[in-house]
């Protein structure tokens, strides 16, 4: 770096190599760069160069080297390698002595000296800017690859895109730039750098580049403006398109990366969810139900993929009556689960309390009110029957109609009497029924799983094969019987359908 | 977002202090040359930049903190970076910046290597 770096030290350094050869002259550097017409004095020795060289050239253009004496004293120009022109001026010291031809070809001597030292400062030159433009290269490469890496990592997509528009902009040695988003015609977010500006101040397609993309309906642009130079703004480059494509690229390839890592992490969650809803179901659904004196009864819960909110139980009561429960909850999942555990904690409390029935329903009503969203609400049917007489005292809050199948053979529906547990905020006044299950009569209560079961076809069970007629054609001597050839044929109904909702049924028949 | 490029500057134990924020380009650059040799031909040879706000710089801002290195190289004089981004780091090191001038952690740092150096 020591080295003469520029034509100024060259001019100065060589001036004093010159002051040695031409002792008590006066000496003169001039230089003219290759796009100027005007002559910088470098090294002034007042030798009047200025006017020596004006008189020497005159308005013609210099080819090569000349020397010539002039009225003032000796001057000689020469054409260096880049086209600029480095003259001589000397001056002698007295008007008397003058320069002899040795001192002519001394100095011819000397200006090939100095075209060679100037030819050795423009390889120098240009290998600096050759290091320097590589070094450039390396840095674009390096640039790159950390912005993928660091784009990866940063949480916030305003951060990323903010990210990548200021390497985009140093590498390019933009001035300034803009990342647009958009959704439709309208502009939803916009990022600047290095601060706000506006775009309409900036005129000619060459001053400007830009690349965009689309990622969830929105439409990222990506813009540069001014690429910068020493001599002022300059056109951008093709490398210049291709690093901003390649960078804006990047952030896509992030956002598309977060977007199905978020996906799958809900996945995960859903799963997960799933995994808990099953386990709560799993443990309030009985396993076995009790024994009947005198009636025969069997249940079933099928649980859907989805984990719906279906519940079924005869629980023991102290006074030796049984409670029938079945109850659908509206909507699957972890929330519906837990609204089927709280129906079960609930009603188990209630009827330990043996209030009346309507009664109980009313009570259900509001807790499950405040327990659930408004729209979850549970249908259900509760009766309590006495083994002994047959009696069942029941009540159907917006469920399903249950079949009762008569000694006779008809079918009697015992239907909806009152509004879903926990859909409406009010003391709605519950009612229950009575009546007698003879011996030999059967009872069947389900949810609709069962009547909006669909097969490949899309087709409803209970449409294509209505249940109360299967209810009626189906009367096996066991409960498990019937259960198991209803399951058999729903089946065989839906084909290879998936099921999408809870089975459940619960058959009782009260023996002959 | 950043701020437009902004200087200060000071004399601190003979040594001139720049602090810069914003945008190294061809203005931040051009201006920190500007102050650089403002000090520069009154005598001061030894600089401190301290890019602590500036995270972004672009090769024309480094043509001029290369001219600056080289002038001070020529004088006997050194300029110590301070306070560097990493990403402003690496930038230097690839582009070759540490080979002639200095970096430490803060001005306090660089100051001390400074005044050290007979």
């Amino acid at each position: 770096m020591s080295a003469v770096t520029n034509h100024v030290d060259l001019a100065k350094s060589s001036s004093r190599l010159l002051a040695k050869l031409f002792k008590n002259s006066k000496i003169d550097f001039l230089y003219r760069s290759q796009n100027s017409s005007d002559w910088q004095l470098l090294v002034d020795g007042r030798a009047r160069g200025l006017e020596q060289i004006r008189d020497f050239l005159g308005d013609r253009n210099q080819s090569s080297f000349s020397l010539k004496k002039t009225p003032i004293g000796l001057c000689s120009a020469s054409l260096m390698a880049d086209d600029s022109l480095f003259a001589i001026a000397l001056k002698s010291p007295s008007s008397r002595a003058k320069f002899s031809e040795t001192d002519k070809v001394l100095l011819r001597l000397f200006i090939y000296l100095l075209d060679t030292a100037y030819q050795q400062l423009l390889h120098r030159r240009n290998e600096k800017s050759l290091i320097f433009s590589l070094n450039h290269r390396v840095l674009q490469l390096n640039s790159l690859i950390d912005t993928g890496i660091e784009v990866s990592k940063l949480d916030q997509s305003a951060s990323l895109q903010q990210l990548a528009l200021e390497r985009a902009a140093s590498l390019t040695n933009a001035s300034k730039g803009i990342v647009r988003i958009r959704e439709g015609d309208k502009v939803v977010e916009e990022s600047f750098f290095p601060d706000r500006f506006s775009t309409q101040a900036i005129n000619g397609e060459q001053q400007t580049i830009a690349t965009s993309f689309k990622f969830a309906n929105r439409a990222f642009t990506f813009e540069l403006f001014e690429k910068e130079s020493r001599r002022g703004v300059i056109p951008f480059e093709d490398t210049d398109q291709m690093l901003l494509d390649a960078l804006a690229r990047q952030v896509h390839a992030s956002l598309e990366n977060r977007f199905l890592l978020e996906k799958e992490l809900e996945n995960q969650r859903f799963e997960q969810d799933m995994a808990v809803a099953a386990a709560i179901q799993k443990k309030i659904i009985p396993i076995k139900l009790p024994d009947i004196a005198g009636y025969d009864v069997a249940g079933i819960n099928i649980p859907s993929k989805s984990v719906g909110g279906d519940y079924y139980d005869c629980i023991p009561l102290g006074d030796g009556s049984f409670a029938l429960v079945i109850a659908d909850v509206a909507g699957k999942g972890v929330p519906a689960a837990l609204l089927v555990s709280s129906l079960h904690a609930y009603l188990s409390a209630y009827l330990e309390g043996a209030i009346p029935l309507s009664q109980l329903a009313q009570r259900l009503n509001k807790v499950i009110w405040r327990a659930s969203t408004d729209d979850k609400f549970i249908t259900a049917f509760i009766g309590i029957l006495k083994p002994g007489n047959g009696e069942l005292e029941m009540l159907n809050a917006g469920h399903n109609p249950t079949y009762l199948l008569r000694r006779d053979g008809s079918v009697q529906e015992l239907g909806a009497v009152g509004l879903p547990l926990g859909m409406l905020d009010m003391d709605f006044p519950y009612q229950s029924e009575r009546i007698t299950i003879e011996k030999g009569e059967r009872l069947f209560l389900y949810t609709d799983g069962i009547t909006e079961a669909v097969n490949e076809r899309e087709e409803f069970y209970d449409v294509e094969r209505p249940l109360r007629d299967f209810f009626l054609g189906h009367q096996p001597a066991q409960s498990g019987a019937f259960i198991r050839e209803l399951i058999t044929d729903i089946k065989k109904f839906t084909g290879s359908a998936p099921q999408s909702d809870d089975i459940t049924a619960l058959y009782l028949r009260r023996l002959p | 977002m950043d701020q437009p490029f902004a200087l200060t500057s000071d004399l601190k134990d003979n040594c001139l202090v720049i602090a810069t924020s914003g945008y190294v380009n061809n203005v931040g650059g051009e201006a920190i040359a500007k102050e650089f040799t403002r000090h520069f031909e009154k005598g001061t040879k030894k600089i401190v930049i301290n890019l602590a706000k500036s995270k972004v710089v672009n090769s024309i801002g480094m043509s001029f903190l290369i001219e600056i290195i080289e002038q001070l190289e020529d004088a006997g004089g050194k300029l110590v970076f301070t306070d560097l981004d990493p990403a402003v780091e690496k930038m230097l090191a690839i582009m070759g910046l540490f080979k002639y001038a200095g970096k430490e952690p803060t001005v306090e740092d660089a100051l001390r290597v400074l005044t050290s150096r007979k």
